[in-house]
């Protein structure tokens, strides 16, 4: 049973590709575990972010989430409502809950669409009147800092910006309570990408709405989020609360991430953690701790023993062993993440 | 003052370029009237956002945007005094990767896919430096080794797809150098790349650029790539330069509204937390509905009647620094 403040509950989810055998497949691969065994919990209200480079599974993850992608094995819990276990007429119900804002909001849109019917396309599927897609319409377009007479133009003629805007109006449209942002700001430029934060938090407020914030900006982030989840290779190697993962972060990956980071401080002394190397691909995963050939800090251990997950004293979940042992944390806190 | 003269002769100088584009709603003028001045070993970066003319300024420099729709309407590029805009295609073709390099944003629009990536390292060096086909091969083994990449001498046999995208930029990297250019432009060189292999590569250019004493002109976005890069920093808005200054000077007491903007734009990455972020309102213009006068004057917070009617020139204040806003002192008085 969930706490009552759970909105989410992710439990060992594994997403695993297969590999497809077409006409120019020499051989058949391995399959691509994308996600493999991730489980945290998003309470409501709050923005959870997950962070991590490309090829991590972070975009999948949210994808599982809502079942755009059907999870290989693995619970979702969404306000006490196994998603994976409801019938069509249920999972109906509750998708309407869940809304996905991407990257690039053009992709989905029907160019031939205005951006009126646009808005309004999610309130037709769930059956709402005419008059009454029409209305809501012209409440949700001020709310998202756009226009009445926008209603009838095409998305063509609008910046990319004004196009995010559109999309955030969309997800809005049936009166969602947890919205999966996917990179939503990582295409626009610098000036329109505060405008578009400021937005989101604006909103947030506005419609106690949960956010599932996956980017791989970390300024951005430590700016929205309440807790960070960091992601690698499939797995979730670091969540805790926000401040203390950005002021004290314990994997070695976690703070090779936030090192890297470039600030706006010229003169600022360029000392820190680099990560030799490059994220391997999800088909060769590494044995033992899948950070350990990137890992400035790898012992023997690494090499052999997937690190389990433990709760330090702050609160926070970490997979390593290396903090484990430091900070003398005996593995068993916390089912291992494996399966 | 006196630096400056002791720093000698600059190795590019850049005059009052004005680049137009021909297109079927009319002529625009996507660069409009930037100076600089760049020596060897000097890194200057390029700050704007999306249609600030950035990448076209850059395009210009080699001249590689289509001469069919574009025209430069003005100003000189002197490269050690030539002027590049005068150079015939033979002596263009010498410039380009010999003397100046680029390198982009996404390294596939570099690479041939279908060739290998040793067949495409020894091509400039064969064509350029006249190398055989041994001494090129050795060449370019040592080039792959310089920028990185593990193995170079079996990746000689790769193709572009077998690589990853920080491999990848490694080697249009290791192409860009094969012939010791004096200037390397890089164009958002790392914006397609994550984090970690971003702070990679910025770090590969630097080590290389102190070991070739190179001059690099950074083309960004990021204005922390810029703080952790540049020497001197140039801002454009919507084709002009708005300001211009050492990094340092820059990053402690911008002057033009418009870089006061897009500073405090970036989200706080220390202790500080903000409710809200200073975002700049409004958005670029379009080229094809310029506003009269400043052009930011729509999206700036101090904009008076007199910004609707002139366009302010770049006008000194400080040591090498310069900003084109008809404000300037007056906001200055006021934050003073």
């Amino acid at each position: 049973m969930s706490e009552p403040s759970t909105l989410v509950r992710a439990k060992n989810l594994v997403k695993e590709f297969s590999p497809r055998g077409g006409i120019f497949a020499r051989r058949k691969g391995r399959g691509v575990r994308a996600v493999d065994g991730v489980s945290f919990e998003i309470q409501r209200g709050e923005t959870l972010a997950l962070v991590g480079e490309s090829g991590c599974g972070k975009s999948t993850m949210g994808r599982l989430l809502m079942r755009l992608i059907e999870p290989t094995s693995g619970e979702v819990d969404f306000d006490g409502i196994e998603l994976l276990k409801a019938n069509d007429a249920d999972f109906r119900t509750i998708r309407r809950r869940i809304q996905l804002i991407f990257q690039d909001p053009a992709s989905a849109f029907n160019p031939r669409m205005t951006v009126g019917a646009i808005i309004a396309e999610p309130m037709r599927l769930a059956g709402f009147s005419r008059e009454r897609c029409r209305e809501r319409v012209k409440e949700l377009l001020p709310l998202v800092g756009l226009a009445d007479f926008h209603a009838d133009r095409y998305p063509h003629e609008f910046s990319g910006g004004q196009r995010q805007r559109i999309g955030i109006a969309r997800s809005l449209a049936v009166h969602p309570e947890f919205i999966i942002c996917d990179e939503p700001v990582s295409a626009l430029d610098v000036s329109i990408q505060a405008q578009v934060i400021n937005l989101l938090t604006d909103l947030q407020k506005q419609f106690d709405l949960t956010y599932l914030f996956i980017s791989h900006d970390l300024r951005v982030v430590r700016h929205i989020a309440d807790r960070v989840a960091v992601m690698y290779l499939g797995r979730i190697v670091e969540i805790g609360d926000k401040r203390a993962i950005y002021s004290r972060p314990l994997h070695p990956y976690t703070q090779a991430l936030i090192a890297a980071v470039p600030l706006p401080e010229p003169g600022r002394a360029t000392s820190h953690t680099r990560l030799t190397g490059e994220i391997p691909s999800a088909q060769n995963i590494p044995s033992g701790c899948r950070f350990h050939p990137r890992c400035p800090y790898a012992m023997p251990i690494c090499h052999e023993r997937d690190p389990a997950t433990v709760v330090t004293g702050d609160g926070r979940q970490v997979a390593c062993h290396l903090v484990s042992q430091s900070l003398d944390i005996q593995p068993q806190a916390l089912e291992p993440q494996r399966m | 003052m006196l630096m400056g003269t002791l720093r000698g002769t600059p190795l590019l100088s850049v005059r009052d370029l004005s680049v137009q584009f021909r297109t079927d709603q009319g002529l625009i003028t996507a660069v409009d009237g930037v100076s600089f001045d760049l020596r060897a070993g000097q890194t200057l970066g390029i700050v704007g956002e999306s249609g600030s003319g950035k990448s076209v300024t850059a395009m210009s420099l080699l001249r590689l945007l289509p001469p069919a729709t574009t025209r430069i309407a003005r100003g000189e590029i002197l490269l050690e005094g030539r002027d590049i805009i005068k150079a015939s295609e033979s002596e263009l073709e010498r410039i380009r990767g010999r003397d100046v390099s680029i390198v982009f944003q996404d390294p596939m629009s570099s690479l041939n896919p279908v060739l290998t990536i040793g067949r495409q390292i020894c091509e400039p060096l064969r064509l350029h430096l006249k190398l055989s086909r041994a001494e090129a091969k050795e060449r370019a083994v040592d080039l792959l080794g310089f920028v990185g990449i593990p193995s170079p001498r079996e990746s000689l046999g790769s193709y572009p797809h077998q690589l990853s995208g920080g491999q990848r930029q490694r080697v249009v990297i290791a192409m860009a150098l094969a012939c010791r250019p004096k200037v390397l432009i890089a164009d958002e060189p790392t914006t397609a790349l994550d984090v970690t292999t971003q702070a990679q590569i910025l770090d590969l250019l630097r080590e290389l650029q102190s070991k070739l004493h190179m001059a690099v002109i950074l083309i960004t976005h990021d204005l922390g790539v810029v703080a952790e890069f540049a020497d001197d920093v140039l801002v454009m808005y919507a084709g002009r330069m708005v300001e211009k200054s050492p990094v340092s000077q820059l990053f402690a007491r911008a002057r033009h509204p418009y870089t006061q903007g897009l500073l405090n734009s970036i989200p706080p990455f220390g202790d500080q937390e903000l409710e809200k972020l200073p975002a700049i309102n409004g958005t670029v213009p379009s080229p094809f509905a310029m506003p009269s006068g400043c052009a930011f004057h729509p999206r700036c917070t101090f904009a008076s009647s007199a910004c609707l009617e002139a366009v302010p020139e770049l006008a000194s204040c400080g040591p090498n620094h310069v900003a084109a806003c008809l404000r300037v002192t007056e906001l200055e008085r006021m934050h003073a």
